[in-house]
């Protein structure tokens, strides 16, 4: 078995309360990601589970055992650093060999193992090299390496892939994918990109200010998002937020009323919210299209004015970012769209109607919590259904 | 125009520069050729009215008198063998606390290395009378014990190892404690290898230290067979009144083994010291 458990766990360290409760549950073989703003308490978090950090309170369990104050090395883990700590005096082999020879592992069977990860990895021919002569990529394959070396229940990643470069950066993503499809061990990456988050977390845990807000697959996460917090980490360029007032509700639907007086339509119960009540409309930049000015009396979705302040093409998409009309017309915030690239943004200066779909948009209430979203489920693709 | 004064003016700077240095080294080397030249030379000559940079009459007999007379080869084992005593000692000792200051977080440790490094506030010669009454109480004196174990504290070395040890990454201590690495084995296996220059700069300036230290050995030891090189040569000069020669040749045969030794390690020294004050060498 190599689950792991997290009740009630809290750390302080003096007067400053960095991780405040955190109860989580990660399965057998399930590969988790942490995923947070800078200083959110993921990195303690991890190392509390490496046992790099004493627990102030709470549970901690892996393989089923209470491990609260169990040595590291005993815990049936093994950590990637951020930084590889690769012993620099020491040959990759010996890096890797090191933890089996401090457990007086016989040599045959260390350089058996020492071998096989090597294989599993692509580094044979690096075995005799010192760490110093290895590329980012290379060392970080070692890294991953000792970590394999050790058979450990659960493999904890701290920030592996934030020392490479972009381009490595995906290659590395997808190798570390399909070595837990191989080795079908329990996993737990911490990072603060998202992107990372998305496509390797079959299960992701977003933290903020030393709790959880909200844990569930990539799909969930970005499509069912908990809190304006959530929703506004998940998604580059980040979730719009426009302030706006609850001004209609029926049948599933509220009506809001936007500061600069647009009124549009949102898929969501807002049953518990009375009238009058202040909350926050969110759309993501793919779910907002741009209009002619005009044309939006025609449609049911209402329509907010705006004016083009910049265009990004990025090759693939078209990034429009626009002031959006405010409380008597001044300007508010910035807005971004993303668009099709093949299809000819507007020009910077443009004025232009911004549509807000009803099925696509979100509420959120002055707390941050989601109104629960009155979508149909969402469809699969025709491709994607299963057989 | 300009520039070639600028040019000239840069290559006045550094023919007055190298002259200094010249003019330095010279000062500095002096004592030791002189010596040379002194201990070559027959007894005679030097206390010769007539000045000569070079010996006229060049010779080995003083050497041959030193080394066959007094007791200079057992003065050397004994400098040898408290050198190596001292040096072996300071460095484990000083590896260890330098190691607990830097990396180990217990209660009172910024107190505790606050005290260590009082010890830089006191001369040694104020520690001389309550030290040798403890060795005499011990039953120390004249003895190898006696003349190594108050040597072997020193807060320069720990303060050296420990501002080393806190530029170390701590991900190295964490991963070789991940692999099961209890704090001995950590210093061992991870921070003593990184360190191998810094730890060979500070035994070798320690060693020669303890070479040259005439104070201690002079205040514990009382016995002509237990004497080191230093307080040896005081003995020397005793015996053989103002015989020069004799004397200068002493003195070289007590420098050599250092002089060697240095010579041996000079780069490793000099890297350790760059590594130290963070310089890329």
């Amino acid at each position: 078995m190599a689950s792991v458990s997290l009740r009630g766990i809290k750390k302080q360290y003096d007067n400053n309360q960095v991780i405040k409760g955190i109860d989580l549950s990660i399965a057998d073989g399930e590969f988790v990601v942490f995923v947070g703003p800078s200083g959110c308490g993921k990195s303690t978090l991890l190392r509390i589970i490496a046992g790099l950090e004493d627990i102030s309170e709470g549970t901690l369990e892996i393989g089923g055992q209470v491990s609260n104050t169990v040595e590291p090395s005993r815990r049936g883990i093994a950590m990637v650093f951020q930084s590889y700590a690769l012993y620099p005096h020491m040959s990759v082999a010996e890096n890797m060999g090191f933890a089996l020879k401090l457990a007086k592992v016989p040599k045959a069977e260390i350089a058996g193992r020492v071998g096989r990860a090597a294989q599993i990895l692509q580094i044979e021919h690096l075995l005799e090299r010192k760490p110093k002569a290895l590329s980012g990529g290379q060392r970080q394959r070692v890294a991953i390496g000792r970590a394999i070396v050790r058979k450990p229940q659960v493999f904890l990643f701290d920030e592996p892939l934030s020392n490479l470069d972009a381009a490595l950066r995906g290659q590395t993503r997808v190798e570390l994918a399909r070595l837990h499809r191989e080795l079908q061990a329990t996993m737990i990456y911490v990072t603060h990109d998202q992107v990372e988050a998305m496509t390797l977390g079959q299960k992701i845990v977003v933290l903020n200010g030393g709790r959880i807000e909200q844990v569930g697959t990539p799909v969930d996460l970005y499509e069912r998002p908990a809190n304006k917090f959530v929703a506004g980490f998940l998604g580059s360029p980040r979730m719009n937020f426009f302030e706006a007032t609850l001004v209609g509700e029926a049948g599933g639907s509220a009506g809001v009323m936007l500061a600069g007086g647009a009124r549009v339509q949102v898929a969501a119960d807002v049953a518990r919210a009375q009238l009058g009540a202040r909350v926050t409309l969110g759309v993501r930049p793919e779910h907002l299209q741009i209009m002619r000015p005009g044309v939006t009396e025609t449609r049911q979705d209402g329509g907010v004015k705006a004016t083009v302040a910049l265009v990004e093409y990025l090759g693939d998409v078209t990034l429009v970012y626009a002031h959006v009309e405010g409380a008597a017309g001044a300007e508010s915030e910035m807005v971004a769209v993303k668009c099709d690239a093949d299809i000819a943004p507007p020009a910077p200066g443009s004025r232009v109607e911004l549509v807000f779909p009803a099925s696509r948009a979100f509420l959120f209430d002055a707390d941050g919590l989601v109104f629960a979203p009155v979508w149909a489920e969402r469809e699969e693709a025709p491709l994607l259904q299963a057989r | 125009m300009n520039g070639s004064m600028a040019q000239r003016a840069q290559l006045g700077w550094t023919v007055a520069g190298v002259a200094a240095c010249v003019l330095l080294a010279a000062l500095w080397t002096f004592p030791l050729l002189w010596a040379m030249s002194t201990a070559l030379r027959p007894e005679h000559e030097t206390v010769s009215a007539v000045f000569h940079w070079l010996p006229q009459d060049w010779t080995l007999d003083a050497f041959r008198i030193t080394l066959g007379a007094g007791n200079l080869p057992r003065w050397l084992f004994n400098s040898a063998l408290v050198a190596l005593l001292v040096t072996a000692v300071t460095m484990a000792i000083s590896l260890m606390a330098a190691y607990a200051f830097s990396q180990l977080r217990f209660r009172g440790r910024s107190l505790l290395f606050a005290v260590a490094m009082l010890a830089f506030l006191l001369p040694f010669e104020a520690l001389l009378v309550p030290l040798f009454r403890t060795m005499n109480q011990l039953g120390l004196i004249n003895s190898y014990a006696g003349l190594v174990l108050p040597q072997v504290v020193s807060p320069v070395v720990i303060y050296v190892f420990k501002q080393f040890f806190d530029q170390i990454p701590a991900d190295f201590r964490e991963a070789a404690v991940m692999d099961g690495a209890g704090p001995l084995r950590v210093l061992w296996s991870v921070y003593l290898p990184i360190s191998g220059n810094i730890v060979w700069a500070m035994a070798i300036v320690t060693f020669i230290g303890a070479w040259n230290n005439f104070l201690w050995p002079f205040i514990i030891v009382t016995s002509n067979d237990m004497m080191t090189i230093p307080l040896g040569l005081t003995q020397t000069y005793d015996a053989f009144g103002v015989r020069y020669a004799q004397l200068m040749a002493s003195a070289l045969l007590g420098a050599l083994p250092v002089g060697l030794a240095y010579a041996l390690f000079q780069r490793r020294v000099t890297q350790g010291f760059l590594a130290a004050s963070g310089l890329k060498g």
